[in-house]
């Protein structure tokens, strides 16, 4: 009901299109990639996909992280921009609901982008390589790892959207979220735990894959407490 | 019977009170005018009701529902409009209200109807943001009369019509509670006007209930105190030259 009600109000936002470019554009990586270096990947010794996402995944995340930092903060934009957000308060409806609305959205987004670069993959894997028996498995395995490692991510600069008014705020927080997750070193293990630095983990050749799941959800609740919290404290203060 | 009841509702602003144990009582199915001049609380009155403003202290029921314990039952039937209309610029003026009509879990007809009966049906499918003013504010009372809901809270409806729109606007608020049942909550900072709507009227300023009362009741409230009672606008003005003059103390 809520995923409705937020999809009809991103209407002629561009928050489709910022998604589907987004994804695109990482789906394009990974091609082109291959089209260029066919003989330096197709001589390593390792499977297509693990070969694929290891020359490729850094770039293809970066997008990812890219478009849901701009995507969260275009949906929490339509509702400061001419107020509405008031008369969403006045209806009967909570803004924790509202929440969750967008950040199932989100979400459902997400995962559209990461169908895509699967697809990708999939594409390159049958033109350049010979797949094999645990094919299918391993891409599953991955997609479905990276889908997890985005979540924290998508809940933070979500929380950071509807912390503020001014869209280029969040915007900007998010930016230099990302590039800090892009600077920050793998050691100490807690500081690989950034949320923004948890979409570029990949399943292969990540140790503590558990953890990181493990963290993945214990962000999802922080964040989610941060958000009840939020909202009590911005209701105290009006 | 009232529909809408305050008792000593108060609003403070870090030292500033904008609303001062004011106890309110709106009865139902009226037009309830809620008379000041600007900065006097009424808009922080109002908002109090719809929940986007946190009473300090004291309390206030809607349809005998308590706040905030019902704040969702509350808002589940009260329309409402606040200062500024508030919209979706990148949605139509129809879409606008679907949003509104699938949260109240309102039939799609209902969103027609809002917009015939504020002068809005033939531009129900431009963008919000390409409304003029006084289509801006049109579809705001629209958003606050769809479904037709028991309570309305009106927070200077009139603002950026032209004479022709405030008219229509004012014969449209006059005649709900009767077409509709409604009660009506409307503010404004002209007496003129609220005249022109309303039964029943408080008098709001520096954040104290000055009156309240019917029309009549004001005439003779005034004349008794020495206000020049022929003349309402002058009347209002003396109350609250006098009220400021005595710093805000309640009479």
């Amino acid at each position: 009901m809520n995923i409705c009600l937020e999809y009809k109000k991103v209407k002629r936002t561009g928050f489709i299109q910022l998604f589907l470019c987004g994804a695109i554009l990482a789906a394009v990586v990974p091609v082109v990639n291959m089209v260029f270096r066919t003989e330096m990947y197709t001589s390593i010794h390792n499977t297509p996909v693990q070969i694929l996402l290891g020359a490729n995944w850094q770039l293809m995340a970066m997008f990812n992280v890219l478009v849901i930092v701009t995507g969260t903060c275009l949906l929490y934009h339509i509702e400061y921009d001419n107020n509405s957000i008031q008369k969403l308060k006045s209806l009967p409806i909570t803004e924790s609901q509202v929440f969750l609305g967008k950040a199932a959205l989100s979400v459902i987004m997400y995962m559209s982008v990461l169908v895509i670069e699967a697809g990708a993959v999939i594409f390159c894997s049958c033109h350049w390589f010979v797949t094999g028996d645990g094919f299918w498995k391993e891409l599953c395995q991955n997609f479905i790892y990276s889908f997890i490692m985005g979540l924290p991510c998508i809940a933070l600069s979500l929380l950071v959207s509807e912390a503020c008014k001014n869209m280029w705020m969040s915007f900007g927080i998010g930016v230099v979220c990302v590039f800090t997750a892009l600077i920050l070193p793998e050691k100490p293990f807690f500081l690989s735990l950034f949320p923004f630095a948890m979409p570029f983990k990949m399943l292969a050749g990540t140790k503590h894959v558990i953890n990181y799941i493990y963290a993945s959800a214990a962000w999802i609740a922080v964040t989610s407490l941060a958000e009840l919290l939020l909202i009590k404290i911005r209701r105290s203060f009006e | 019977m009232n529909i809408i009841e305050t008792k000593n509702l108060v609003k403070t602003y870090s030292g500033f009170t904008a609303v001062s144990g004011i106890n309110l009582h709106i009865p139902k199915g009226e037009v309830y005018g809620f008379l000041g001049p600007n900065g006097a609380g009424k808009s922080t009155t109002m908002k109090m009701f719809l929940g986007l403003v946190k009473p300090t202290s004291g309390s206030f029921t809607i349809d005998g529902k308590k706040y905030p314990g019902n704040r969702i039952e509350i808002l589940k039937e009260t329309g409402s409009f606040i200062e500024a209309p508030a919209f979706y610029g990148n949605l139509s003026g129809e879409e606008n209200l679907e949003i509104i009509c699938k949260i109240l879990g309102l039939p799609k007809s209902s969103v027609s109807e809002a917009l015939e009966l504020t002068g809005l049906a033939q531009f129900g499918k431009r963008l919000a943001k390409k409304y003029s003013l006084g289509m801006k504010q049109r579809l705001g009372l629209a958003s606050a009369l769809i479904g037709k809901p028991p309570v309305l809270i009106l927070d200077e409806p009139t603002n950026g019509l032209d004479p022709a729109g405030i008219h229509e606007i004012r014969m449209l608020i006059r005649s709900l509670p009767e077409k509709y049942g409604c009660t009506v909550l409307v503010s404004s900072h002209l007496l003129s006007e609220i005249e022109l709507m309303a039964g029943n009227i408080g008098i709001l300023n520096r954040g104290h209930l000055l009156f309240e009362g019917t029309l009549e009741e004001l005439r003779q409230d005034a004349s008794a105190k020495g206000y020049p009672a022929d003349n309402l606008e002058e009347m209002f003005l003396a109350m609250i030259d006098e009220d400021n003059r005595k710093g805000g103390a309640v009479i």
